[in-house]
């Protein structure tokens, strides 16, 4: 199972990748903003998973989330915004735009299985 | 999830990093609290220490920059405007960050000091200045739409972790790079798919830098010798081979010197906040401008060069720059300027740090330094402008008035000179009272291969000199060395263009034996410069310049001033690299600028009779008005009564490590019980002795002419100065009648 890990924080997308190696993913790739985000997802339509972050430079997570659902390639994959409580108000408008799932941060494993395998994820 | 201790480790560089940018976007929001990208970027900075300290469970950096994070979400939002205060309390919570992160670095956890007062003072500063209480923060339906369309923030890079050695700047451009080049890769190699699309460049530890920086210095050393044993063969295949080695190696060099590069804004970006810091302090008002911030530096030297230079910005507001009041009075701004400007100048890096403030004066430092006794007052009569201000540097000098707790921290100036010159860079400074005041710094690109002399002592063994110390070569044949040599009280003297070189024989300053007696061979004089004084070194032969890899001494060696290293030569023997500074501080031709001003003089006024003279001026005895050249005289003491003490019918006193006997030399009216006795003391064989005297009136520069008639005991004659008769006294039977004395006392 592949994944992206979207984050403009290296210790971020070093944390998200590790934990989702943990539950499962064998290939986690990953991008310091959404346009390095959508690059890869749309060379890699395979990929399966991708946690987005809010705040990143280049390109914001709901941006990417906007463009991704643009190209039809990428139907299949599923989008998860990383947030945090400041960002809750505009999760509604992220997943009127496509996102399919959002996790709060500072999550566990546990919160993040949860989530994956209401996704569908077979973890 | 277990937390990998290699994630904390990149979570504190990061941190570090972020901080220091928090730092210097805060100082400049103050500048113009409405720029909306700064504060985007502000936010997102503290939103991402927050972001993975959450994960990581450090509970109280996440608390307050939880806090922080909220009043910049605020201002980016318009709904709060920054004020000093605010300012104030986001310094505050960087401070804090940044000591829970070196605890944590020290540690591997969190310390157990209450930060509660960082978080209150934010929270206050939060509910003070806007209306919805924080916990509403999030009822801010457009809050995206700024920081999306924010561009990166400003010249910094993204985010993106860069450790030290990845900080140079064509990296920004290799992380931000061109997508869809980045989309090609991936789809040209389906097997890297593993690979991050942002891993384009990669980090490295300074360990293994260091270790192929080792590598290629051997390199450079193979290349060197079969360069030397190649020159002595005439196989052109050969030849052709070696000459691409020397240029691949040399390639190699440069290439791996380059990544241990760095640029000196990343010591910079720290000074905003210090100069701010300092300023608010001090009341005063300081502009920071910065010039050539890309000047790569090697890592070490920039290391060992972030506590000066620190030192040297927080003494530019503290002592440098006027109260506002006292500016506008002298018609400047009322917000003084810092400039600092970095740039490459033969092969060299340098640093040049400007104010506007004061300047120093060079009559106050005078006044100073001979209250304080670094200098005495004949020294500082004779000291330029220049050299009077250069002071500063002695040990031990300070001149502001106050000691405030922002640059009286027990660092002087000294210790970064000393710091400069360890790392083999130079310090000069320049100012002009009123105008301002510049220290330039001149350092070397790199401390590991460097251009040097290689020379041979008389011992027939090679050492290297750095080539920044070397000014000039001399080769004096046998006929001239015989005349052009002067000999002063032991020391010897070459006179190059009109000014007296000091000399230094290699081979007696390392203690080796010389084979051959001077004086009737060709002499090979290394004129060097050290601490800005120059000074010749006597060496028996000078081979030919070379680029040589230092390498450090061992420890037992390390005490050891007049060597900075060894390094291997092309033909595999090891040379020792001279410290040029330990050298000339072991056979002290520095900092005793008397030795020279004193020789220079005595040959002076040798040369010309009725030239003007500097005269000392006293009273002794039965003798109203006495005189002796000012150059005769090594110094004027006062020695307290009880410090006298009688020794075989002489009165002597300990000085130095050494019984200075006192001669009376025309009787003694000075009352014996008295409360002290002044004197006048010379050089003498090597020691000294101490002519006693009532009364020392005053110092004068005349032109004298002496008249032989009054002429008695120990008195070359008389002459009118300052429209008074005046004895001239006859140093050479003062001398002579303390040596009577001595053997008297002896016999």
């Amino acid at each position: 199972m592949k994944a992206l890990v979207v984050d403009d924080s290296r210790v971020m997308r070093m944390l998200l990748s590790q934990m989702l190696k943990e539950v499962g993913f064998s290939d986690v790739a990953q991008a310091q903003h959404g346009r390095e985000g959508l690059t890869h997802l749309t060379g890699n339509p395979d990929v399966q998973l991708a946690l987005v972050d809010w705040n990143m430079p280049e390109m914001s997570g709901i941006e990417m989330v906007e463009a991704v659902r643009k190209e039809s390639s990428l139907n299949a994959t599923k989008l998860m915004m990383v947030t945090t409580e400041s960002e809750l108000s505009q999760v509604e408008r992220a997943l009127t735009l496509g996102a399919n799932e959002y996790v709060m941060k500072p999550f566990t494993k546990d919160v993040i299985t949860d989530k994956l395998r209401l996704l569908g994820f077979n973890l | 999830m277990d937390t990998n201790p290699e994630i904390i480790k990149e979570f504190l560089i990061d941190c570090y990093e972020n901080l220091d940018r928090l730092d210097s976007e805060l100082v400049a929001l103050e500048q113009d609290p409405g720029n909306a990208s700064r504060l985007a970027s502000a936010f997102r900075t503290a939103h991402t220490i927050k972001g993975a300290a959450g994960f990581l469970a450090f509970g109280k950096l996440e608390k307050i920059t939880h806090v922080g994070e909220n009043l910049l979400s605020k201002m980016r939002d318009g709904k709060l405007v920054l004020n000093q205060d605010v300012t104030n309390g986001l310094l505050r919570m960087i401070d804090a960050v940044r000591e829970i992160a070196e605890y944590v670095e020290a540690h591997g956890c969190e310390p157990s000091t209450d930060y509660g007062a960082v978080v209150t003072l934010l929270r206050t500063l939060d509910e003070e200045t806007s209306a919805p209480p924080p916990a509403q923060a999030e009822a801010t339906p457009a809050v995206d739409a700024p920081v999306a369309v924010a561009a990166p923030p400003t010249p910094v890079p993204a985010p993106v972790a860069v450790a030290q050695v990845a900080e140079v700047p064509p990296l920004d451009h290799l992380f931000v790079a061109d997508p869809a080049d980045a989309g090609r890769s991936d789809a040209d190699s389906p097997n890297n798919k593993k690979q991050a699309v942002s891993d384009t460049a990669l980090r490295v530890d300074v360990d293994l830098l260091d270790k192929l920086m080792t590598l290629v210095g051997e390199l450079v050393l193979a290349r060197n010798q079969i360069l030397q044993l190649t020159s002595e063969q005439a196989d052109s295949g050969l030849a052709s081979a070696t000459q691409r080695l020397n240029l691949v190696t040399s390639d190699l060099q440069e290439g791996v010197m380059k990544t241990r590069m760095q640029p000196i804004g990343n010591i910079w970006s720290k000074f905003p906040r210090v100069v701010r810091d300092v300023a608010t302090q001090c009341g005063k008002q300081v502009r920071i401008e910065m010039e050539g911030k890309e000047t790569d530096l090697d890592k070490t030297i920039i290391e060992a060069i972030k506590d000066p230079l620190t030192h040297i910005v927080r003494n530019a507001v503290d002592h440098g720059v006027e109260d506002p009041a006292i500016r506008t009075q002298r018609g400047k701004a009322a917000e003084g300027v810092l400039r600092l400007r970095a740039f490459h100048e033969g092969g060299q890096i340098n640093i040049e740090i400007a104010d506007d403030g004061a300047g120093i004066d060079p009559e106050k430092i005078r006044a100073t330094a001979v209250r304080r006794g670094v200098i005495t007052q004949e020294q500082a009569a004779r000291m330029s402008d220049h050299e009077a201000i250069r002071l500063v540097f002695a040990p031990g000098f300070s001149t502001a008035e106050t000691v405030t707790n922002i640059s009286g921290r027990g660092v002087g100036m000294d210790v970064v000179k000393t710091n400069i010159e360890k790392i083999g860079g130079q310090v000069d400074i320049q100012s002009r009272v009123g105008e301002g005041t510049t220290l330039k710094i001149k350092i070397p690109l790199t401390l590991a291969i460097i251009p040097a002399l290689i020379i041979t002592s008389a011992d027939g063994a090679r050492y290297a000199i750095p080539q920044v110390n070397l000014l000039e070569l001399v080769r004096l044949e046998a006929e001239a060395a015989a005349s052009a040599i002067e000999r002063i009280k032991g020391a010897q003297f070459y006179r190059l263009r009109g000014n007296l070189l000091p000399l230094v024989h290699l081979h007696r300053a390392l203690e080796l034996q010389s084979y051959q007696g001077e004086g009737d061979h060709a002499i090979n004089i290394v004129v060097l410069k050290a601490d800005n004084r120059q000074f010749g070194l006597v060496v028996d032969r000078i081979n030919d310049t070379e680029e040589i890899v230092v390498k450090p001494l061992g420890k037992q060696l390390k005490g050891v001033s007049v060597f900075a290293g060894a390094t291997i030569m092309g033909d595999g023997t090891v040379a020792l690299i001279l410290d040029v500074l330990g050298l000339a501080q072991r056979s002290s031709v520095l900092g005793e600028s008397r030795t020279r001003n004193q020789a220079d003089q005595a040959l002076e006024t040798a040369g010309a009779d009725t030239a003007k003279q500097t005269l000392l001026l006293f009273r002794a005895g039965s003798h109203e008005r006495l005189a002796i050249p000012l150059s005769q005289v090594a110094r004027l003491e006062e020695f307290p009564a009880e410090m006298v003490e009688r020794s075989g019918g002489l009165d002597v006193v300990q000085y130095r490590n050494d019984i200075l006997p006192l001669v009376a030399m025309w009787g003694d009216r000075s009352d014996r019980t008295g409360t002290s006795r002044q004197a006048i003391v010379f050089d003498h064989k090597d020691a000294h002795v101490a002519l006693v005297v009532d009364q020392i009136i005053d110092i004068v520069n005349e032109t004298v002419v002496v008249q032989k008639k009054l002429a008695r005991r120990g008195v070359l004659g008389s002459a009118v100065i300052q429209q008074k008769v005046t004895e001239l006294v006859d140093v050479s039977e003062v001398l002579a009648a303390a040596d009577r004395q001595m053997t008297g006392q002896a016999a």
